[in-house]
């Protein structure tokens, strides 16, 4: 016969249950009783009867048999240690109260921001090849300097290293294809975002598939892959019904080709970098008599993702790419630069991003760090109010530890019942941190601009760092319960019952030093918070060198067919815009402020030796650009109408900025003017420069103002930007829409305002500065909270010597000083070494802006002040309340 | 430290382990219940009333010989202290002197 045995499982169960000496006797007794139903009932039901009788084993008598040394009396006594604990909390309820929710505020506020930084590093984890796969990022180089740090690169380079390189498993190719204007059905939806991407995309990166074919779905030229929300919008399906999406068509612009549907994805999640609404299959952006999209060694359009094959070092694999942009960019004589590149681990790219024409999302990962240890403080500063709110007040608990141990408790009893406490407290305040998360977490979502909750959580975060966290929590509450245990269960029953017993002097130098941290990380957090605030105000206010304001910026007509009449057209447009009563200016241009510009590589002076080249970055504007935006011309002209030329190849006129005139090694700007520069057509085509314009911020003051190259065209599918009179650009809106539906029929009027489009560049650094502010609130907060507690208690305590000290005739005012002179001492320290530490890390954080503000002297006498002013007002508050007490009550008892 | 008294299942099974004698484990004495009383009762009960037992003092343990069967395990064998037949003894005792006191019913 077979031999049948119990569940496994059940047997590893019982042993963890089952204290040591048991096991053996228990499990043999379940095995012969198993063995015996195998016979009488079979083998499937004799197992399961196993397992419920190894289940029936988890009883207190068993479990907790010989675990604890007295068990009986051990729990007599929990009831008496809760009963205890409860009659102490009602005693002092404020006391309490301010040590209860000190706690859970400082609880709530790290849940909170663990929230958030557990979602930030929860980017991208959803790919099963994440550890594997890898950004190329490029670097190129003029005259030994850094001209651009990317993600963009040539179309060649996938396929040549994979080539090249066994290490490569597979690489995948993108290119961004900016918003969609398509026709499905003769509706027309536009704004969907989608990417070029090879077959390999889908393979490389594990977004969820409803239906399709992982592999194929991108093989074949003009198909497109949609994602849930996007197929739901075009094809307008009700029940899910996918599968009869598949195969269906949309057409793209005025494209007359066809586009098939070939697969549906599950929407992108929000914790991946890359974000689209639909992929569309690379084939479809070449073809045998136009291969640039293939095989270009100067088009920089594509982003590559590498996946290497398992046990590859990244390091390994980047060090070979010198040999590598040597063998096909040959110096700089290719493409026009000195060409570097590097891999990028996947895992990195939301986080710890600094390229250029970058279409990930990324936030900026030194500021999750920097959250993450804000808010451990605030839960230290909490920790260390109940430390000191608890032993300030153990004097009080002094006569029940002596007549606890008069009675036969042993110190570690005590020690036992003050933990049992602290966590009790622990976790009420847990509770309390909790529902005041539940309660704030939508205003704490927009505060944010996020969608946080816990189950996206904890679906989105692996165990280990949940069980880190935890292990956290549990430990910071024990160790701030130990403290007081071991303080309190100290005393001697001799000392404590002869009622003589004094505060001692022990633990002042450890309650004083708790205090100055609390208020040395509330007095940083302020001149954090100041120099934040001021770095965004500064942002905001400083003159860019352009106007954003009043400005609407008009989608292009992407559905108007580019033929002979196109130009006049959209000139036409413009005029009658112009026309519109309230409209000053409007102009087109290739780029708005706010878009990182493209760059041209092979820039030089007509006088330069053919070697040299230059970069600069692009802008391609029509002759009312400058004035549109107030762009304050230095030298010679702005364009005019007769700079445009309809044919390209007919333009021989530029501007500049004074950083491009500099950066040709024109010291003196308006000597610039009338000078020839060389760029284009294999270095042969000539431009005059016409005028030189001062700098301004095309991007937002993180990035460093770029010497800048203006051409006159006319519109090729670019913006406008429409400067109004004033801010009400309601009403004219609507004007504009019925003149460019006239112009451009069969196209959605679309437009943003392009102060707000600017503006969120700085979407990152007001999320981080309104974190740091409520950090600070909430630092301050909990830092008095302790302060009162403390303050009131010294108060309390020296009553009968304040009776004293106003019998013999002391004023009110001296005995106030008296009291609170030696709390704002601490503070004053605290804040003294404050000052260093927020020099320091604000310095560091500023240096991440191009344009930023200088820290200056009242940075830090502000706080100082501020700190000094909220503790006195803290402290007197108590103090005012005994040092007011008439003598005659404070020394009638004795 | 009088907690002299025994419930009405730690009797039984106190009783069950003087039956059985050196025979005296967890599951022979539930079959031994069963079949005496006609009680089903459950292993785990067993145990802990043993353990219970035995830190009342009425029962002490070993363990058994090991055997082919029970995978191999060794039984934990229980068995009657001094003390403990002397509170079965007091027991039974007690009632009797109880039962006596009941007037008996005559008929007729």
């Amino acid at each position: 016969m077979k031999q049948i045995v119990p569940p496994r499982t059940a047997l590893q169960f019982l042993r963890l249950v089952c204290p040591r000496q048991l096991h053996e006797g228990i499990e043999g007794d379940l095995l012969e009783e198993f063995e015996h139903d195998v016979v009488s009932r079979g083998a499937t039901k004799a197992r399961w009867l196993f397992l419920w009788r190894v289940l029936l084993f988890c009883r207190p008598g068993i479990i907790f048999r010989n675990s604890f040394s007295l068990p009986i009396t051990e729990f007599i006594m929990l009831s008496n240690y809760l009963v205890i604990a409860f009659r102490n909390i009602l005693k002092n309820k404020v006391f309490s109260g301010i040590n209860v929710i000190g706690l859970a505020l400082g609880l709530a506020a790290c849940l909170f921001i663990f929230q958030f930084v557990s979602f930030e590093f929860s980017y991208d984890t959803f790919h099963s090849k994440l550890d594997r796969t890898y950004r190329v990022t490029n670097d190129r180089f003029q005259h030994g300097k850094l001209i651009q740090h990317g993600t963009i690169m040539y179309p060649t380079i996938g396929p040549t290293m994979a080539k090249d390189y066994p290490e490569i498993e597979m690489y995948t190719r993108l290119m961004p294809g900016g918003a969609m204007n398509v026709k499905v059905n003769d509706e027309i939806f536009t704004g969907q975002n989608c990417h070029f991407t090879d077959e390999y995309f889908l393979q490389v990166f594990d977004f969820p598939l409803i239906v399709g074919n992982r592999e194929s779905a991108l093989k074949e030229r003009y198909t497109i892959v949609l994602t849930e929300t996007t197929a739901r919008t075009f094809f307008r399906i009700e029940d899910n019904d996918f599968l009869s999406v598949i195969g269906k068509t949309l057409y793209w612009g005025l494209d007359q080709q066809p586009y098939k549907v070939t697969a549906i994805l599950k929407d992108v999640p929000e914790n991946s970098h890359i974000q689209f609404d639909a992929l569309v299959a690379y084939a479809t952006l070449f073809t045998p008599e136009h291969p640039e999209a293939d095989n270009s060694w100067t088009w920089s359009d594509m982003r590559h993702y590498l996946v290497l094959k398992p046990g590859v070092d990244y390091k390994n694999l980047e060090a070979k790419f010198d040999d590598y942009s040597q063998r096909y960019f040959q110096g700089d004589k290719v493409s026009g630069s000195i060409e570097k590149f590097y891999l990028q681990p996947l895992k990195r790219a939301h986080l710890f991003s600094d390229y250029e024409y970058d279409i990930a999302k990324v936030a900026s990962g030194r500021a999750v760090w920097a959250m993450l240890i804000v808010a451990i403080f605030i839960l230290v500063l909490a920790w260390i109010n109940y430390i000191n709110l608890t032993t300030s007040k153990a004097l009080d608990r002094a006569k029940e530890v002596g007549l606890r141990k008069v009675m036969g408790a042993y110190k570690s009893q005590l020690v036992r019942q003050f933990i049992f406490e602290s966590v009790l407290i622990s976790l009420v305040a847990f509770a309390i941190a909790v529902l005041l998360v539940a309660l704030l977490q939508d205003s704490f979502n927009t505060l944010i601009d996020a969608r946080l909750n816990w189950s996206r959580i904890f679906t989105g975060i692996d165990l280990q760092t949940t069980i880190i966290f935890f292990s956290l929590m549990v430990g910071g509450m024990l160790l701030s319960g130990f403290y007081p245990a071991f303080v309190l269960s100290s005393y001697q029953p001799a000392t404590v019952l002869k009622g003589k017993f004094q505060r001692s002097s022990k633990g002042q130098f450890l309650r004083k030093g708790l205090v100055v941290f609390q208020f040395t990380a509330s007095a940083a957090l302020i001149t954090g918070t100041m120099i934040v605030s001021k770095q965004l105000r500064f942002m905001n206010d400083s003159d860019l060198g352009i106007n954003i304001y009043n400005t609407v910026i008009i989608q292009q007509p992407e559905r108007t067919s580019w033929d002979s009449t196109f130009i006049t057209r959209v000139e036409t447009f413009k005029t009658e815009l112009a026309r519109i009563d309230g409209v000053v200016s409007v102009t087109s241009s290739n780029n708005t402020p706010g878009d990182r510009l493209p760059r041209a590589f092979g820039i030089r002076l007509a006088e330069h030796p053919s070697s040299a080249r230059y970069t600069m970055s692009v802008m391609n504007v029509d002759y009312s650009f400058f004035d549109t935006y107030k762009i304050n011309l230095l030298f010679g002209r702005k364009f005019v109408a007769t700079d445009h030329k309809e044919n390209f190849q007919d333009i021989t006129t530029v501007m500049l900025n004074v950083s491009a005139a500099k950066l040709l090694g024109i010291d003196n700007p308006e000597s610039a003017v009338g000078k020839e520069i060389i760029w284009g057509n294999n270095g042969t085509r000539k431009w005059t420069i016409v005028g030189v314009v001062s700098d301004y911020h095309q991007e937002s003051l993180r990035k460093p103002k770029e010497p800048m190259v203006f051409r006159p065209t006319y519109s090729t599918y670019h913006d406008f930007s429409v400067l109004t009179k004033d801010a009400e650009t309601q009403p004219l809106l609507a004007q504009m829409k019925a003149v460019y539906d006239k112009a451009f029929p069969d196209n959605a009027f679309q437009y943003r305002f392009l102060e707000e489009k600017y503006k969120t560049q700085y979407r990152d650094d007001d999320r981080f500065g309104k974190v740091v502010t409520i950090f600070m609130v909430l630092g301050i907060v909990i830092s008095c909270l302790g302060l009162i507690a403390l303050s009131s208690y010294t108060a309390v305590q020296r009553t009968k010597e304040i009776g004293v000290r106003k019998v013999l005739g002391a004023s009110l005012a001296s005995i106030v000083s008296l009291l609170s002179i030696d709390f704002i001492k601490l503070v004053l320290i605290a804040t003294i070494i404050a000052l260093p530490i927020a020099y320091f890390s604000m310095q560091g954080w500023l240096e991440s802006y191009a344009y930023r503000i200088e820290i200056s002297w009242f940075m830090f006498a502000l706080p100082l002040i501020a700190i000094v002013t909220i503790a006195a007002i803290t402290i007197s508050m108590q103090v005012l309340k005994t040092a007011m007490l008439s003598p005659a009550q404070t020394l009638k008892h004795e | 430290m009088g907690k002299e008294y025994l419930g009405e299942f730690e009797e039984l099974v106190l009783t069950m382990v003087g039956i059985l004698q050196e025979e005296a484990y967890g599951n022979a004495i539930v079959t031994e219940i069963e079949e005496r009383v006609g009680r089903r009762v459950n292993l785990s009960a067993v145990h802990v009333t043993l353990y219970r037992l035995e830190d009342k003092g009425y029962v002490k343990s070993s363990m058994g010989g090991a055997t082919n069967s029970r995978g191999g395990r060794r039984k934990r064998i229980f068995k009657v202290t001094n003390a403990g037949l002397a509170m079965l003894r007091a027991l039974k005792e007690s009632r009797m002197d109880m039962w006596k006191l009941i007037p008996q019913l005559k008929f007729g």
